[in-house]
């Protein structure tokens, strides 16, 4: 019996083994490698895991989007990210006047609403608009027009964005209490890497309520279940569908305004490569599947921040972090090689069969 | 037999066919009354002089394309915009500062046969892939800001032979800032940051190599993507390293997050980050914000007693022309690309008596090439028989102000370094 499976073990099954075992023992070796070098105290370390998880956070937002929209329509959205620029860029122009004023300082809480509202609203009407004139012409056309589409869409907000308010970059305002340096467990953090966190965990909380505990969740998965069938009980699948764009630019907008705090700048091109890395988050965790989203983001975010460190300078790799982008977009070959549905995701194919 | 005789003298005719073609490699061209062994651009009576221009005059690096494009069309105002006879126009190119844009301007710019002469680019990444495609097409190149020492090497290549430079070469810059960090600040332990960019990468070698000879030590030698936003591992690592300074000669993006996210960096607070002119501009005071207060630039000298005797007249003109002052240090290396154009096309051109003008392009290029003591507004140009023409008073400046609307090279950033010239 065992013999006769041995039989089957193709050339491509051993090749695909040699790889993951070089991988890991790749990656195993350049860990122990680290380890031994010893290079980074303790709180290094955490503060390097600190930068990821607020990175992941943002991107975990903007995967929300994608995941979306991709498990109602099967559509990849890819002017999500300029969605996502067009909230961060708007509203910096709440947030300046704010801060400047002091009211930003003084009624931290009350700005901070109203910042994310501005972008909130921006992202989700322009996600609407793009839902109405490139997406839904498309609709029942099965071809690349819709994706096509989309990255058209996404041309259009940068040079759009470009045209208006010009190609320079604009510096978002410095908030006090976010640089306030905290203690936590003995270890320092600037108050911002916490809120964005807590932030981005409590949106997808809300998210995760919304989809699995209202009606309007129920007819969500309802329609990235079957269409038709949800369209023959009744569901008015437009109706879903705007809905869905609206909430995936909500997140966008959020996402957009937490980066900007973070990284304190603006201009026209910010979204093409977060939203990339969102993308990647997404199939990472699974497509069209929320909580995996969540999780792609979160362990992209580390793994770009922890990897050069941990894997990259223990191999003696010098000035590692130029391949940041390349341990991310492996691990994304990785993960669609031998686990093509993501980490978190279903076996659609099959169970819809 | 009949067959036999048809293949002889079809290959005869093959032979003959191919001699031709080869020896017709070698031939000159004859245009009107000149010749010339690469291409004779030919104006009619009335008809514009045309020169191309390729800079970065989008994106976080405008400022850097910009202010050399609009260097060069002072110098074409102070002409009388007309040059052997002939109304100038220009062709204002797009590089983008990387690769791609430069190979697009240059394809664009060859295509375009009237083209004289391209004055650009700002940036090395866009030169080195656009001159040889210019020069494949007869056009000759003076860089106005691409300093990368690949471009005027020895071992530059036939394909580079049509490039000059009125800029300093990276060279001098990374020798220069590891004299002034060693001697004069006295620092021993350097970190370093480059983007992968042909010139950011080319000078901090240059850079760490002098440094290393005059006994200091390069504690950490990174290097990131253009595109990062987040820079604190980077730092965490560099952090770790205990360096007395960081010199990141990077352009604007990268730039600004470095200045912004040092101070989260425990241990890095005080350690002085030190940049070149390839972010210099209101761009990174907009971009960096408050964080910018301290910042030191490495550059060459810009104030208008260390430029050649015209250099303040045509700051005025620059301001009359673009509402503004100098956006950045290398409007003067523009109007003297410009200048040492005009001046090689002046002597080579032949204007014949119906108004029709000739220029030989060999000529042209060999005219440029053997520029000696031009009384630039950058200074004395002299060219080498690499196209190396710049004139170089190294210097180092700092920010004393974040507001953009402050940007007066000189006093915002100031110089610090030297006291005099």
């Amino acid at each position: 019996m065992n013999l006769e499976r041995l039989k089957q073990v193709t050339y491509v099954d051993v090749t695909l083994w040699l790889m993951r075992a070089a991988v890991i023992l790749l990656v195993i070796a350049g860990t122990i490698g680290s380890v031994i070098k010893d290079r980074y105290t303790t709180e290094q370390w955490v503060s390097m895991v600190m930068f990821g998880l607020t990175i992941g956070g943002i991107y975990a937002l903007i995967a929300l989007g994608y995941t979306m929209v991709y498990g109602i329509l099967r559509l990849i959205n890819f002017a999500h990210g300029d969605i996502f620029m067009t909230g961060a860029f708007t509203a910096y122009f709440v947030a300046a006047p704010l801060a400047k004023s002091g009211f930003l300082d003084e009624y931290l809480i009350v700005g901070m609403v109203l910042i994310s509202l501005v972008a909130m609203t921006v992202c989700s009407c322009i996600a609407l608009i793009v839902e109405r004139i490139c997406y839904r012409p498309f609709r029942s056309v099965r071809s690349l027009a819709p994706l096509i589409c989309a990255i058209g869409a996404s041309f259009f907000l940068q040079h759009a964005f470009r045209g208006m308010y010009g190609s320079s970059v604009r510096a978002y305002p410095d908030v006090r209490w976010f640089d306030v340096v905290v203690t936590i467990l003995g270890f320092n953090f600037p108050r911002i890497q916490f809120v964005v966190v807590i932030a981005a965990l409590a949106s997808m909380y809300a998210l995760y309520l919304i989809v699995h505990k209202t009606k309007m969740g129920t007819a969500m998965r309802a329609v990235s279940e079957d269409r038709d069938a949800a369209a023959l009980m009744g569901i008015d699948v437009n109706k879903v569908i705007i809905f869905t764009f609206v909430l995936g630019g909500s997140t966008a907008g959020i996402g957009g305004v937490l980066y900007a705090f973070v990284f304190k700048q603006v201009y026209f091109f910010m979204g093409f490569f977060p939203g990339i890395k969102a993308f990647s988050a997404a199939v990472l965790g699974g497509i069209g599947n929320v909580p995996g989203a969540m999780l792609g983001g979160f362990f992209l975010g580390v793994v770009e921040s922890l990897g050069p460190a941990l894997f990259l300078d223990g191999l003696g790799i010098v000035a590692p972090y130029q391949l940041r982008d390349l341990i991310a977009f492996t691990m994304l070959v990785m993960v669609l090689i031998f686990r093509p549905q993501g980490i978190l995701g279903e076996r659609l194919a099959r169970q819809r069969a | 037999m009949k067959p036999s005789f048809f293949l002889k003298s079809l290959a005869a005719v093959s032979i003959v066919a191919v001699g031709a073609l080869a020896s017709s490699a070698a031939w000159a061209v004859k245009v009107g009354p000149v010749e010339d062994p690469i291409r004779v651009v030919k104006i009619a009576k009335g008809a514009p002089i045309v020169i191309a221009t390729y800079h970065v005059i989008s994106g976080a690096d405008t400022a850097l394309g910009l202010d050399a494009q609009r260097g060069a069309v002072v110098a074409a105002d102070d002409l009388g915009n007309k040059l052997v006879g002939h109304p100038i126009k220009f062709m204002h190119e797009d590089d983008g500062c990387n690769a791609e844009g430069g190979q697009t301007a240059a394809t664009k710019i060859a295509a375009n046969q009237q083209v004289v002469v391209a004055i650009g680019g700002a940036c090395s990444s866009a030169t080195r892939p656009a001159a040889p495609i210019l020069w494949k097409a007869g056009i000759p190149d003076v860089a106005t800001a691409a300093s990368s020492p690949v471009l005027t090497a020895p071992d530059r290549g036939p394909s580079y032979d049509g490039l000059l430079r009125i800029v300093y070469n990276d060279l001098w810059a990374g020798r220069e800032v590891a004299n002034w960090a060693y001697k004069v600040r006295g620092y021993k332990r350097a970190a370093t940051i480059h983007d992968g960019s042909p010139y950011a990468e080319k000078l901090v070698r240059v850079f760490q190599e002098n440094f290393k000879k005059l006994g200091g030590e390069i504690v950490s030698d990174e290097a990131i993507a253009p595109n990062d936003t987040d820079m604190r591992p980077v730092l965490t690592k560099i952090a770790t390293s205990k360096p007395d300074f960081i010199y990141a000669p990077t352009f604007v993006g990268a730039t600004s997050y470095l200045i912004r996210q040092k101070k989260e960096i425990p241990g890095l607070e005080k350690v002085a980050l030190i940049g070149s002119d390839a972010s210099m501009g209101a761009q990174l005071m907009e971009a960096a914000g408050k964080d910018l207060l301290g910042f030191e630039i490495s550059t060459t000298a810009m104030e208008p007693e260390a430029q050649g005797p015209g250099y303040t007249a045509m700051r005025e003109k620059y301001k009359k022309m673009f509402g503004e002052y100098p956006i950045q240090g290398f409007h003067g290396n523009g109007y003297d690309a410009m200048m040492l154009a005009a001046n090689a096309i002046k002597k080579v051109a032949i204007t014949e008596k119906d108004g029709t003008t000739y220029i030989p392009i060999k000529a042209l290029r060999d005219a440029m090439f053997a520029t000696k003591n031009m009384q630039g507004v950058t200074g004395k140009i002299t060219c080498d028989q690499y196209g190396d023409c710049g004139v170089y008073n190294f210097a180092i400046y700092q920010y004393t102000n974040p507001d953009p609307k402050t940007l007066e090279p000189g006093k915002n950033p100031k110089r610090i370094y030297p006291d005099k010239f």
